[in-house]
């Protein structure tokens, strides 16, 4: 009995990319995928089309034991018979209703007065939806989603609709209503912090394509390549040439630096080096004492630019660095434009991926 | 005073809107909603009222709904009667005279609703004619007002189509536009200044009454000016 919607569809858009999405998520278990990617990669279509709202080319979306579509055999199941929670990235709150119209609006004698209790709507049930707030709004689009009794919940883009930081506050909020819920859910955000607060588990999606998909810890420290380092926001990713392998470690050679990096294990002497910011460690002078860092490299700083409470450097190492420090240690080593530094990055911190 | 042709005229009106509202709502519906690629052909054939000479399309009527037509012997094997110079007939005729007029307006109103709107209700497993009913319809009321109200001014102060189809037959086909050319033909600008005065008031009231109605519609939702 496989209790998991499986979906492996194609689809083009006018204008668009050609999406080819092949996705398995477990429906037993109430975990919250992100479908993470830069705007325009498809997240929203691959959404639309596990809804129903959209109909794929060719392929095949099934849900547990049902065929929600079938591309060889023509079959389509409407959204009103897949049970699925979709909301829309402005929550689509129907205008005519009030909060307790809206979310008994889809409900099957289910006891809408305790969701409204539960999302904290009581007080509001007699409002209209033009007096609330993006986060009451929000609350009254899971709770009608909830009262159709879904076997699923999809949010596109739950909180592009705020204002930077309601959005903030209701990330927080977000997370405890979905794990609350007890449902899984897959949600569509092309934010970084988003996605990382939010998911169990992630997908990466670029270009229609769907690159990576694993527990969101992994997938950020290991992208499988460099369109998936890069849409994870991964600073530093260039191109290098393999020197030797040896004992589990790659000497890399990018311009005239050299850098030692955990092996993969992967045989192509072409491969991109990814290096995140905040594993790159600046240095005054090399003390001379012993690191068990493997990587050491003279270094001019380009710039330094103030992010809150950190600061992002750029370094030129022969190729381009970046590193974050925060502010404090900028001060004390007052960090200027054009001194020589060392940058100091462990070997495990470089993540070697394939190129081409 | 022909109190008897404005009556009729009121009668006329009525029913024509009413059975406007019950077919220009589905009409309207699969205009605004239906994929099919030749959907322009039936928009244009709706539209044609708006154009066409009431002669024209008062003489084609008249043909179609005749003695001799299939419409015509149906009608007359159903009830016995005939269309032609009959207030039936003369409804028959209204109904497709005025029908651009309610749904132009309706279609308007169902395109203005959120797309989004409408695929929520479907994801909340609402059918998509309880979704009509319960999403399209309550958001695009006050456009069915002004289709309605359209419709109903429309008939109330059509002419050639009625003098076509209808002729001229008191307390049958004679309304109130008929009676006041009538009268002018008699000489009587008495009376047809008076007629005239009474179609002028309690049209000016129906439209007042509905932009007073529609901008209270309005203020409530959606925002106003929108």
């Amino acid at each position: 009995m496989d209790n998991e919607l499986r979906v492996d569809v194609r689809k083009r858009h006018a204008g668009g990319p050609e999406i080819a999405a092949a996705l398995r998520l477990p429906l037993g278990t109430h975990s919250v995928t992100v479908l993470f990617g830069p705007s325009g990669a498809g997240k929203t279509t691959v959404l639309r089309l596990i809804a129903g709202l959209d109909t794929p080319d060719s392929g095949s979306i099934r849900c547990g034991d049902e065929v929600w579509y079938d591309g060889a055999r023509r079959k389509h199941v409407p959204p009103q018979s897949r049970r699925v929670g979709y909301l829309s990235q402005d929550y689509a709150i129907f205008p005519h209703l009030t909060v307790r119209g809206n979310v008994a609006y889809g409900a099957h004698g289910w006891d809408v007065r305790g969701l409204l209790a539960r999302f904290d709507l009581s007080d509001l049930a007699d409002r209209h939806p033009r007096q609330l707030s993006g986060g009451q709004l929000q609350r009254v689009a899971l709770a009608r989603a909830l009262a159709a009794h879904p076997r699923l919940l999809l949010l596109d883009e739950p909180l592009s609709a705020l204002d930077a930081p309601t959005r903030l506050r209701l990330r927080a909020d977000l997370r405890q209503l979905l794990s609350g819920v007890q449902m899984p859910a897959i949600v569509v955000t092309h934010d970084r912090t988003e996605a990382l607060a939010l998911g169990d588990s992630i997908a990466i999606m670029i270009d229609g394509k769907l690159r990576q998909a694993g527990a969101v810890g992994s997938v950020f420290d290991c992208p499988a390549d460099a369109d998936v380092a890069a849409a994870v926001g991964v600073e530093t990713i260039c191109p290098a040439h393999v020197i030797s392998r040896s004992a589990g470690l790659v000497t890399v050679e990018i311009a005239d630096a050299r850098l030692v990096a955990v092996d993969i294990g992967d045989p192509s002497p072409e491969v991109f080096a990814c290096i995140r910011a905040e594993s790159v460690t600046i240095e005054r002078n090399s003390s001379g004492n012993p690191s068990s860092a493997r990587n050491h490299l003279p270094a001019r700083i380009v710039s330094v630019i103030p992010e809150g409470p950190l600061a992002r450097v750029a370094l030129d190492c022969g190729f381009r660095l970046t590193a974050i420090v925060t502010r404090q240690s900028e001060e004390e080593m007052q960090l200027r434009e054009g001194d020589q530094v060392t940058a100091v990055v462990k070997a495990t911190s470089i993540r070697i991926v394939p190129r081409g | 005073m022909e109190w008897q042709a404005l009556y009729l005229s009121l009668r006329l009106s009525f029913w024509t809107t009413l059975i406007l509202l019950a077919a220009g709502l589905p009409a309207a519906h699969w205009l605004t909603f239906s994929p099919r690629r030749w959907k322009f052909l039936v928009e244009a054939i709706v539209a044609l009222p708006l154009v066409l000479p009431p002669t024209v399309l008062g003489f084609y009527i008249l043909l179609a709904i005749g003695p001799h037509s299939p419409a015509g012997r149906l009608y007359a094997a159903l009830t016995g009667g005939m269309l032609p110079f009959s207030f039936q007939g003369l409804l028959v005729a209204s109904v497709l005279y005025s029908l651009p007029f309610a749904v132009q307006p309706f279609a308007s109103g169902f395109a203005a609703v959120d797309r989004k709107l409408i695929e929520a209700s479907w994801c909340l497993g609402v059918s998509r004619a309880a979704t009509f009913f319960r999403v399209i319809v309550p958001l695009a009321v006050p456009s069915i007002v002004t289709g309605m109200i359209l419709s109903f001014a429309h008939t109330l102060g059509e002419f050639g189509v009625v003098l076509m189809v209808g002729g001229n037959l008191a307390g049958i086909t004679r309304t109130v536009s008929i009676s006041i050319y009538d009268d002018v033909q008699a000489l009587d600008y008495r009376a047809a200044m008076h007629t005239s005065l009474l179609l002028l008031g309690i049209s000016f009231l129906v439209l007042a009454a509905t932009y007073g109605l529609r901008r209270r519609v309005w203020a409530v939702w959606p925002p106003y000016g929108q």
